[in-house]
């Protein structure tokens, strides 16, 4: 069960930038090809790039690679010319086995036809015989969730109802090889569940190559990660945390923002780790000091502050307010030093930033804001799929005097 | 392991000990494998196109009705000077326009085959002879249906064709369907990569269809019939039209000839479409 599906040696793939070109060289190559002229294709003639250059990896059944990349960094090329859509430029693919490939979910569907057609070409295109179709239609329909709109013309489809029907095909196809490309970006949050669950599935038994920037998807599915930049790989292992925090240190922190009405003003953020010290990386579980100085307009008798901690993404985590730790700021007008310390950071290790808030006491108005104002690196030796990692406090023993336990035992307890 | 490919820059490679012929039996396994997807195409684009339009199939049956109106009208007001035939005109221009439109229709279809299909070449991989077949298919059709019409102006002049020529003309038409193929993959892989070739193959198909013999019989020596000595569509629509009409034919050499040229052009078409299929995805 574990043999070799996927060897990619070497392989690079130009592409050219102006369509005046493409018309050229498409032309060119296609009559040098037909009449068996050498092609010299390890070079680049003038107007063109290198869209991926020389990558290599294997992957064995029940691998998962997880591929990512800034947008353009070459992750679709490589998936297409695992497909076989294009030929590499130089190196070599072999795949063994069948290959199922989500590219782009609707490809291929034709807008006049019902979603029962549809699954029917779809198939045929994927190289299914009709009698393979016929047994797997009810499982499709059944993982599609689109009862009731099966035979409706696909053109009048939501693009979250393409994508059901594209992932419901291409999972039901028990595939050796499965690439999927970020297609699930579109689905509902329960959907997206389920594909992940479906991917987590075919990927027991086949070689899958997973695209996403979704980092929490990543992490939770993939053995092994490569992280492209511009058509080179950067990384590629089975460290995926290192794989994630390469990807993500690519990044330039996005533009603080700072807004408010003004009466207030934030003179410096620093933050510091348990020394004192001034510091921009923490580890995993250590305390972080936020040192503000302020200055609140005098007609501000109790500013509450907020503290705000965001994800690469932008999505806001956490929050630390000093009128719910029942704090009392006592302002007269003079610059104040406003120290808090977490003495125990249990965020999933990666990079977030610190957002700072001043409101008036009734907080109703906003003095100052300065949003995704610093940043701060969580290094840790795993990378989890949730952005808190709580640190328990665990027990485990016999049964008798168990601390932690499913519900089931504990019933099968009160019956013995 | 039941399939094994490799991806080189020279296209797919496969491991085989016997190499005799490889492209040629590649070729054949592609479309033995396709055959199902050709179909399915075929279907979709018949059911797609017809679906939404009130008249339906009526619509193939109107475009040569107009036409033979037209030339019927220019006939007896005097703007064209065609020779009276032994058989009524209208009947000998209907004929030779349906076997015509296998031939158009199938090539205009087949060419735009690839450029239609445009978003789904780049995202998936399946083989591509399946749209030029499926396209061209488009051609039957339009010559089935047309042939009903054939059918109707028989019965309104009250004669018969020769049953058994009849017969014949049907193989006859093979040598003509393999032309549409052969052009047809030219066509769409040039139209892939330059645009300018659906504008232009309009117009080769306008001017192809005034200077053959199709709907006017060209004799004498004039230039123009010189040229039509040299003409393989004249044999290809003309043969199976005489045996429908007469039951014989007067240019059996030349006619076989032209199958043999069709057979060529088939086979160099496809293999040229086979061959370049790798590359045409990065530039459509």
């Amino acid at each position: 069960m574990s043999e070799t599906l996927i060897k990619v040696e070497n392989i690079s793939k130009k592409f050219c930038l102006s369509t005046k070109h493409t018309m050229l060289y498409g032309t060119t190559d296609i009559i040098k090809g037909f009449v068996g002229a050498r092609q010299d294709t390890e070079q680049l003639r003038k107007g063109e790039f290198w869209a991926i250059n020389d990558i290599s990896f294997e992957l064995k059944r029940g691998e998962t690679l997880g591929l990512i990349g800034a947008n353009g960094s070459g992750k679709s090329t490589l998936l297409k010319l695992l497909n076989g859509i294009f030929m590499p430029d130089k190196g070599r693919i072999e795949i063994n086995g069948r290959l199922g490939a989500l590219i782009e979910v609707g490809a291929g569907f034709h807008p006049m036809l019902t979603g029962r057609e549809n699954i029917y070409i779809n198939g045929s295109i994927l190289g299914f015989k009709k009698k393979e179709i016929d047994q797997k239609l009810d499982a499709i329909i059944d993982f599609s969730e689109l009862h009731e709109f099966i035979d409706t013309p696909v053109r009048h489809y939501s693009s979250g109802m393409h994508v059901r029907l594209g992932f419901a095909i291409a999972a039901q196809m028990k595939p050796d090889v499965l690439l999927i490309d970020e297609v699930l970006a579109v689905g509902d949050v329960g959907f997206r569940a389920k594909c992940i669950n479906a991917i987590n599935e075919i990927s027991k038994s086949a070689a899958v190559i997973f695209v996403s920037h979704q980092m929490q998807h990543i992490s939770r599915i993939c053995s092994d990660v490569c992280v492209m930049q511009k058509g080179h790989s950067k990384y590629i292992g089975d460290k995926i945390s290192h794989g994630i925090e390469l990807y993500f240190s690519k990044f330039e922190r996005q533009e603080k923002i700072i807004s408010g009405s003004g009466k207030a003003t934030i003179n410096n953020i620093s933050l510091e780790d348990h020394k004192g010290k001034e510091t921009k990386q923490i580890n995993y579980l250590d305390s972080l000091t936020i040192n503000l100085l302020i200055n609140v307009e005098s007609e501000i008798k109790r500013p509450v502050i907020y503290i705000g901690f965001l994800t690469q993404e932008s999505r806001l985590i956490a929050h630390c307010c000093s009128e719910y730790n029942n704090v009392t700021i006592h302002n007269t007008g003079e610059t104040m030093n406003v120290l808090v310390t977490f003495p125990e950071m249990n965020f999933n290790p990666g990079i977030y930033a610190v957002s700072i808030a001043i409101y008036n006491e009734e907080q109703t108005e906003i003095l100052t804001h300065h949003f995704s104002v610093k940043e701060l690196r969580i290094s840790g030796v795993f990378v989890g799929v949730a952005p808190i990692q709580l640190n328990g406090k665990w027990t485990t023993g016999k049964q008798q005097n168990i601390s932690i336990s499913t519900n089931k035992n504990i019933i099968k307890n009160g019956e013995s | 392991m039941d399939s094994k490919v490799i991806y080189t820059p020279k296209g797919p490679a496969y491991e085989t000990r016997f190499r005799y012929l490889l492209t040629t039996r590649l070729m054949l396994r592609e479309l033995i494998t396709g055959r199902g997807l050709i179909w399915r195409l075929f279907i979709r684009d018949f059911t797609a196109k017809y679906r939404q339009s009130a008249l339906g199939i009526a619509w193939a049956l109107i475009m040569p009705l107009v036409t033979i109106v037209i030339f019927v009208g220019m006939r007896q007001s005097g703007i064209l000077n065609i020779k009276a035939t032994d058989i009524p005109y209208p009947l000998y221009a209907l004929i030779g326009l349906t076997i015509w439109s296998l031939f158009s229709v199938g090539l205009a279809a087949g060419a735009n085959s690839l450029i239609n299909a445009g978003s789904m070449i780049v995202k998936i991989n399946f083989p591509k002879i399946a749209l030029v077949f499926s396209a061209t298919g488009q051609g039957i059709v339009e010559l089935l249906i047309r042939t009903a019409l054939v059918a109707l102006v028989f019965v309104y002049y009250q004669t018969t064709p020769d049953w058994l020529g009849t017969l014949l003309a049907l193989l006859c038409l093979i040598p003509l369907y393999l032309m549409t193929v052969g052009l047809g993959f030219f066509f769409s892989l040039l139209g892939g990569v330059l645009r300018d070739i659906g504008n232009m193959l309009n117009m080769l198909l306008m001017g192809g269809l005034l200077i053959t013999p199709i709907l006017y019989p060209i004799n004498g020596s004039s230039l123009l019939a010189d040229l039509n000595n040299w003409n393989p569509f004249n044999y290809l629509i003309n043969t199976p039209r005489d045996l429908v009409l007469r039951g014989h034919t007067d240019h059996l050499v030349e006619f076989g000839a032209s199958t043999v040229l069709s057979l060529i052009i088939f086979y160099i078409g496809w293999r040229f479409f086979y061959l370049a299929q790798t590359k045409i995805a990065e530039r459509i």
